[in-house]
């Protein structure tokens, strides 16, 4: 009887969402004014920034950028906090079986360019698609890749937490810098430089760097704990 | 003017950051610098109150975009009001934990201070942002603290209440996101003001199922009646002064974000019965539930809901003496839940169930604790000497001026619950003889400070509400022109 209640209410729910979102009209003309055409035209005249996507992440909406790499950093302080285990109580890796020969060779061999593709990503945010979440989260998958073949490969919990804050602290700085100099936190300080540039679009690309490095390191630092995690 | 509003966010986010190195040298700092910064964001927070009554609103935008383009906090009498309420609460609630039972040796209490600095933060963000998807972040960050101190003391039990948060609260954003988006498709702009600028234009379906949308996420942090299953929970297993946090902080952040929703955003000004309803629903099952608990922390979670009902009902009324009305008790219940809640913890401090029996026959032996938890208790009923009565009075006035007779006989009936419940644990305290096995746990000096700090100003703004009706007057008559707040923020020039 209680399930039925939940199927008829969700598949109502369902309904009215399909009902909605339809009508909606994705990606056609359907509103005259809004702030679009200010992002478009403020990332390339004014921010000198051809990935508009990033120009709005790091610049136009920065704010909710600090936001969100809090978020991970609570998420992975949070879980650091809840799964703690004193130091001599680190058990194994739950690993089922080892990794063979030709895992642990590959592994060790696609380490390299899974952090150097990531390492590209998070540089050249502000010029192509990616940025620094997407750039972090596949350095993140290398540092897995290794956790999960070597069952004694370690990663230093103290140079995770280094990494984290002090790009943490290369964010905020740079963003009370802005504050500072031109009065409005995050505004740009350093000079716009030539679109499709690698130094262009200012502060936006270092800030893109900074992101990449912490979600690196905190969805490292995340992966680690877990992993550890005893039952 | 010590500075701007931006730092009321910055600043905290630089310090989490540096927390953990500054930790690695100097244990200490950990618990110190949180404090440091709620005592700053204070300081800022008083003189910003300050600076605005002459200027007016303080709106300040972000990375120099101008709204609606960029984001942009607002620092307005109603909003410095909630953000100064809050501040004060914070910094109350980490003197109160200063001395915690795991010292700073054990590193999940490292983490406890941090958590709850950014707990703040992320309300004072929710208060202060002009934004609604900035709101959502901040709302974000405000759950995920929330679930980490929730689940701080790593048992079965707070496990099971902080997943019961994290799961409601996954839903409450998974929904409120879908409101901001079906606003953006139809409005191209996240900006409150020009939202509340443009709202017209939306059509009434779409205009219905985001408000559904925005009640309903917003309504699961607020605690609003059929939303409320994850706060008693919480209320129950998270650490004491946790418990004076949620009830003081976050529900008024959530609070504040429906209102500015119905009354800004929406402009439901013809169509606040709503608010009565689910307000007095809200109260009426929070107090009879409250009523039958057998566990102290329990209980008090129950009254913080059935005052956030009540509180509801006052913005339901709709008029300025309404808004007076639940702006003062909104800040009437900061203060009288958090005494309670810290004087309680300390009440049943030894006894791993917290029940209400355990009280018995504190009175001979924590005399101090235990008048301050009277004190609260008698607050809360609305008792004639004590802060609570006036803010009762205020939402009595405010119906009676709206003729509401009806609502005036089920706050006055449904108080007499209340009354019976708190003078229950009263008689317990003062009136039966303690157990053998019941140790009593002295309170720590910095807790009894914050405590009998809480208890003074109960009493004083019990025999001079004149202090504090200014600001409240103030802050009533700023959320009801819509108009100037939109004024404020879309012609700003800087």
């Amino acid at each position: 009887m209680k399930k039925a209640i939940i199927l008829i209410s969700l598949t109502i729910l369902g309904v009215y969402l399909i009902d909605i979102f339809t009508g909606i009209g994705f990606g056609t003309q359907h509103f005259a004014s809004g702030v679009k055409d200010a992002y478009l035209i403020g990332s390339k005249e004014t921010l000198k920034v051809s990935n508009v996507v990033t120009s709005i992440v790091v610049n136009f909406r920065g704010f909710d950028t600090l936001g969100e790499v809090t978020v991970l950093f609570l998420a992975s302080m949070a879980l650091g906090g809840i799964l703690y285990k004193k130091r001599h109580d680190v058990g194994e890796r739950s690993v089922l079986f080892p990794s063979t020969r030709i895992v642990m060779s590959g592994a060790k061999l696609l380490f390299p360019s899974i952090v150097l593709l990531g390492a590209y990503v998070f540089i050249h945010g502000h010029l192509s698609p990616g940025g620094g979440f997407q750039g972090g989260t596949i350095i993140a998958t290398g540092f897995l890749l290794m956790l999960i073949t070597y069952r004694n490969y370690s990663v230093s919990h103290n140079r995770l937490s280094y990494v984290e804050s002090f790009a943490g602290i290369l964010f905020i700085g740079l963003g009370l810098a802005g504050y500072f100099i031109n009065n409005s936190f995050l505004a740009n300080i350093f000079p716009a430089g030539k679109l499709n540039d690698l130094f262009s679009g200012g502060v936006i690309g270092i800030i893109y760097v900074a992101v990449g490095f912490k979600v690196a390191a905190e969805l490292t630092g995340i992966i680690y704990t877990v992993l550890h995690e005893k039952d | 003017m010590v500075g701007t509003p931006v730092l009321f966010i910055v600043i905290p986010l630089l310090a989490a950051f540096i927390i953990p190195l500054t930790g690695m040298v100097w244990k200490n700092s950990v618990r110190i610098i949180p404090g440091l910064v709620l005592s700053y964001m204070l300081a800022l927070s008083v003189s910003l109150m300050w600076h605005i009554t002459e200027t007016g609103t303080v709106v300040e935008v972000i990375a120099g975009w101008k709204p609606p383009i960029g984001i942009n906090l607002v620092f307005s009498p109603f909003s410095g009001f909630l953000a100064t309420l809050m501040i004060f609460l914070g910094l109350l609630v980490w003197a109160y934990s200063y001395k915690f039972k795991r010292n700073v040796d054990s590193e999940p209490a490292l983490k406890y201070f941090i958590l709850l600095m950014l707990l703040v933060t992320g309300s004072v963000g929710i208060v202060l942002t002009g934004d609604i998807f900035n709101m959502f972040v901040f709302i974000e960050i405000v759950g995920i603290s929330g679930y980490g101190l929730t689940s701080f003391y790593t048992r079965r039990d707070s496990a099971e209440a902080a997943f019961k948060y994290l799961f409601m609260g996954s839903i409450a954003s998974t929904f409120l996101l879908l409101a901001i988006m079906i606003i953006y498709s139809q409005l191209g702009t996240l900006n409150i003001a020009e939202i509340a600028d443009k709202m017209p234009m939306m059509s009434n379906k779409l205009k219905v199922i985001s408000l559904i949308f925005f009640i309903l996420a917003i309504g699961i942090e607020a605690e609003i009646f059929p939303l409320n299953g994850w706060a008693p929970d919480v209320y129950t297993q998270a650490p004491g002064p946790i418990g004076a946090a949620f009830a003081g902080i976050v529900v008024k952040s959530a609070i504040y974000a429906s209102v500015r929703l119905v009354y800004t955003m929406f402009d439901l000004s013809g169509a606040l019965d709503l608010f009565i309803v689910i307000g007095l629903i809200t109260f009426i099952v929070a107090e009879t539930t409250a009523l039958r608990q057998e566990r102290l922390k329990r209980m008090l979670a129950y009254s913080s809901i059935g005052q956030m009902g009540l509180v509801m009902v006052a913005f339901g009324i709709g008029t300025k003496e309404g808004i007076f009305a639940a702006l003062f008790l909104i800040f009437n219940h900061a203060i009288i839940k958090s005494l309670l809640f810290f004087s309680g913890s300390y009440l049943v401090y030894n006894k791993k169930n917290k029940f209400i029996k355990h009280v018995n026959g504190m009175g001979k032996y924590l005399p101090i604790t235990s008048i301050l938890f009277t004190i609260g208790a008698f607050a809360i009923i609305g008792l004639p000497p004590f802060a609570g009565f006036w803010s009762k009075l205020a939402i009595l006035t405010a119906a009676a001026d709206s003729k509401m007779l009806m609502l005036i006989a089920i706050i006055l009936t449904v108080s007499i619950l209340e009354a019976v419940y708190y003078l229950r644990v009263i008689n317990r305290i003062y009136f039966f003889p303690k157990k053998k096995s019941t140790e009593a746990k002295k309170p720590t000096l910095n807790a009894l400070i914050v405590m009998i700090s809480l208890g003074i100003i109960i009493m004083v703004i019990g025999f001079y509400p004149d202090l504090i009706t200014g600001i409240i007057d103030r802050a009533a008559t700023d959320l009801m022109d819509k108009t100037g707040y939109i004024k404020d923020i879309l012609t700003i020039n800087n």
